[in-house]
């Protein structure tokens, strides 16, 4: 039976799986302006995120807000676990946010691009170290955290790590050649190939691996029906990668790679939850356990259930006004 | 030092730096609406200069803004989990209304007032622009009233270690919200429209500027001034709303302000003390210049009405001594300064009745431009001291009166932890205030845009 928590539950992985996937392309983008090559490159990549990558990193805060309102218990002894990996999201954030507006205004580019590259890279591999230190377990009891400070840092979450920044890579080159903002297709087809690469490796360990940090995983993987949803999901995952790299290795229908790497990470984003649902920190805290009061939650259903679709449309309606390409936003900008 | 005192330090320090710029933002969003507004209304092309001037220094104001914000949401979760666990399902249910319902909107719409010039009719500009504004002034409702509700916890019940809400509309728009929010939003106009003036007048006191120059900036001048003529009084009055609220919901928190330590007998009226210190063990004051019957006549209006005193609370349900001198002390700087840019809009209003509010006759009036420059921190600095008012004089409380600091804490924290976060959180943001302060200087030396075609 579907019951708030559930609804609430679902409402918030939309909100996270939106982040990740539009916003992971933008860090993807960030990380790549990292890699030598000439400024005015990075300068055209920046100015393709311009009018977007506030709206898409938006979508954290929502998803942060909605946590705390609604799962008050996972929003605190998550944080309170996780601390050192919010630290460096926060630092990566920061960075990421500051550095692109004093770019623009800037004498010097150099510094402040490469500063916004950092930031994204920072917030990557903080976004890996959460996710790593979530999977690994949070142990609680009563209630509280009863961990210590690098009880996060367990070898799965270095693999996430290396799996996360290997996935925002792939989105941002992929979105990258979909923007046309990078003239070299050919080098950058090569590169897509080679991050593609490193992901599955990555992804496939941490699957491996992840039954003998975390028992519940196990579990999933050898009992119905949570198998067979787990192998669907593999399967679809495999058959969109293939597309993808045939696409990529004929360099062909560069337009189809961005929403192929959106339908990949997709997959394995609902793959994640089917293999922890009810468990919002597996394998101590379900949903259940965390949501706040039955009036809580249809307040706010209330109050953010009509305004999420809004949300929805307006940023549909922002990202058709700047879809054409680099060179054109670039006239529009505040240029100094 | 332990770990729940670097824990506040390190979220006052997080909150006293971002409250700087979503206050400028707010300030500078109704800056850019009425220009772009009486752009539209006009088709007066110095309106548009002015829109695309000042909004480079507005985007830097948000970046910060959004950038300094983060920390303190996830402070909640890192250094408060016992508080937020608790009172999550009011609080967190607040802090995200502020993100769905307002944010979103300003973000989207930033993004359109910021690169939608040519891509967008001018009309959906204008809209994009009123919702930045819009969603900038809501997040601060949803701020305020999650604030309040710390101060002034209506509609909720404790039941085993949590906050229930029992009526939604009695916790949001508790006593205190409405006024608080007002007080805000007015702080972050005055405080704005004071860089804005001074800025302004900066640039006219510079000697060999263009007379374009002159004119673009005595026209922002003009038009800061104005909001600061209308608001600084309607500022003051609202100011003056909180002494009835504090004096029924937060009555040692008012006895803190004043630094009044023994409630007035029947039949004799409160003094109110300019100046005072406490003895160190508390309980009274080691002097004190007091006007007589002045503190019953501004909270209850009339010369002898009661106000209570700190030593009728037990003293761990009062400010400690230290929280109270903190709050005292703030409490003047913010009412000194409210007084002081108070009689700058009065000076402004006697000087633009007498017409010398125009080229070249304002370049004479050398010292009301000097003052106007040093005005610039002023009505940062006042709400500062307002927020720590607010803050340090609700302690021992972080729920008043249901709630306690001490219990609101994570847990397993380690001090390491802690301190390395403060460490790095201060250098980060002294640095940001830096740079900010290095681009505003360059944005204005390089000055406005005055040639370029409008789209």
């Amino acid at each position: 039976m579907i019951t708030l928590p559930i609804i609430w539950y679902l409402i918030i992985c939309l909100e996270l799986a939106l982040y990740v996937l539009l916003d992971g392309a933008n860090l993807g983008v960030g990380i790549v302006s990292l890699f030598p090559q000439q400024e005015s490159k990075r300068a055209s990549m920046l100015t393709i995120l311009g009018p977007i990558w506030n709206a898409n990193e938006t979508w954290l805060l929502v998803a942060a807000g909605t946590l705390f309102g609604a799962f008050p218990a996972v929003y605190s002894i998550g944080l309170n676990a996780l601390y050192l990996p919010g630290v460096i999201i926060l630092i990566g954030l920061i960075l990421r946010a500051v550095s692109f507006e004093f770019h623009a205004f800037s004498v010097h580019k150099r510094p402040w691009s490469f500063a916004f590259g950092l930031g994204s890279l920072i917030t990557a591999i903080g976004h890996g170290a959460a996710l790593g230190g979530l999977l690994s377990g949070i142990a609680v009891v009563d209630g509280h955290f009863a961990g210590g400070p690098l009880s996060w840092a367990t070898p799965l979450t270095g693999i996430i790590i290396v799996g996360v920044v290997a996935s925002y890579l792939v989105l941002g080159y992929a979105y990258l050649i979909r923007r046309m903002a990078y003239e070299n297709q050919h080098e950058t087809f090569s590169r897509l190939l080679t991050t593609v690469g490193i992901t599955f490796v990555a992804l496939a360990i941490a699957t491996l691996f992840l039954p003998v940090q975390n028992f519940l995983f196990f579990t999933r993987w050898v009992e119905p029906p949570s198998m067979y949803y787990l192998t669907a999901i593999a399967v679809g995952i495999v058959i969109a990668s293939a597309f993808l790299l045939h696409a990529v290795i004929r360099h062909r229908h560069a337009e189809r790679l961005y929403p192929l790497a959106l339908i990949i990470f997709g997959l394995g984003f609902v793959g994640m939850l089917v293999g922890t649902y009810p468990y919002l920190m597996p394998p101590s805290i379900t949903l259940f356990d965390a949501a706040s009061p039955h009036n809580t939650l249809v307040f706010m259903l209330w109050g953010i259930g009509p305004i999420l679709p809004i949300v929805l449309l307006y940023n549909i309606y922002l990202s058709r006004v700047f879809r054409s390409d680099a060179h054109e936003v670039r006239a529009n900008a505040y240029d100094i | 030092m332990d770990v729940l005192t670097f824990s506040r330090i390190q979220f006052g320090d997080t909150a006293a730096f971002h409250i700087l710029w979503p206050l400028m933002s707010i300030g500078l969003a109704l800056y850019l609406a009425i220009m772009e507004g009486m752009w539209l209304y006009t088709k007066d092309e110095s309106y548009y200069r002015q829109l695309r001037f000042w909004i480079k220094i507005f985007v830097l104001t948000f970046a910060i803004g959004v950038a300094s914000g983060f920390p303190l949401s996830f402070q909640f979760g890192t250094n408060w989990a016992a508080f937020s666990n608790a009172a999550g399902s009011f609080f967190g249910n607040i802090l995200g209304f502020e993100t769905t319902i307002a944010f979103t909107l300003e973000t989207a719409s930033l993004g359109i007032l910021l690169f939608g010039w040519k891509r967008v009719p001018r009309a959906v500009h204008f809209i994009a622009n009123l919702f930045v504004l819009i969603g900038a002034s809501l997040s601060g409702f949803w701020i305020v009233a999650a604030n309040s509700w710390m101060q002034v916890p209506h509609g909720v019940a404790f039941v085993e270690g949590k906050f229930v809400v029992t009526d939604y509309l009695a916790a949001i728009f508790n006593p205190d919200t409405l006024v608080s929010f007002a007080h805000m939003w007015l702080a972050c106009i005055v405080a704005t429209m004071f860089l804005v003036a001074g800025i302004s007048a900066a640039v006219l006191l510079t000697k060999n500027a263009a007379d374009a120059t002159r004119a673009f900036f005595l026209h922002s001048l003009r038009y800061a001034l104005m909001l600061i003529i209308i608001t600084t009084p309607v500022q003051m009055v609202v100011g003056d709303m909180f002494g009835g609220i504090l004096e029924a919901n937060q009555p040692a928190k008012l006895a803190a302000y004043e630094l009044h330590w023994n409630t007035n007998p029947p039949g004799t009226g409160a003094s109110l003390n300019l100046f005072a210190w406490p003895r160190a063990d508390g309980g009274g004051n080691v002097f004190q210049i007091s006007v007589p019957n002045l503190l019953s006549y501004i909270v209850v209006h009339t010369p002898d009405g009661e106000v209570k005193g700190l030593n009728d609370f037990p003293p761990l349900d009062r400010p400690s001594v230290v929280d109270a001198i903190i709050t005292f002390l703030s409490f003047r700087v913010m009412v000194g300064l409210g007084v002081v840019m108070f009689f700058i809009a009065v000076w402004g209003i006697v000087l633009w009745r007498r017409g010398v509010l125009t080229l070249p006759a304002i370049l004479s009036r050398r010292w009301f431009l000097r003052v106007l420059v040093a005005a610039i921190p002023a009505g940062f600095i006042a709400t500062e001291a307002g927020w720590m008012v607010r803050e340090i004089g609700r302690q021992p409380w972080v729920v008043y009166g249901m709630m306690r600091t001490t219990d609101a804490l994570s847990s397993n924290l380690a001090l390491p932890q802690v301190g390395t976060s403060l460490i790095g959180l201060s250098v980060i943001y002294a640095a940001l205030a830096v740079a900010f302060v290095v681009f505003v200087v360059r944005i204005v030396r390089r000055g406005p845009d005055l040639t370029t075609p409008i789209p």
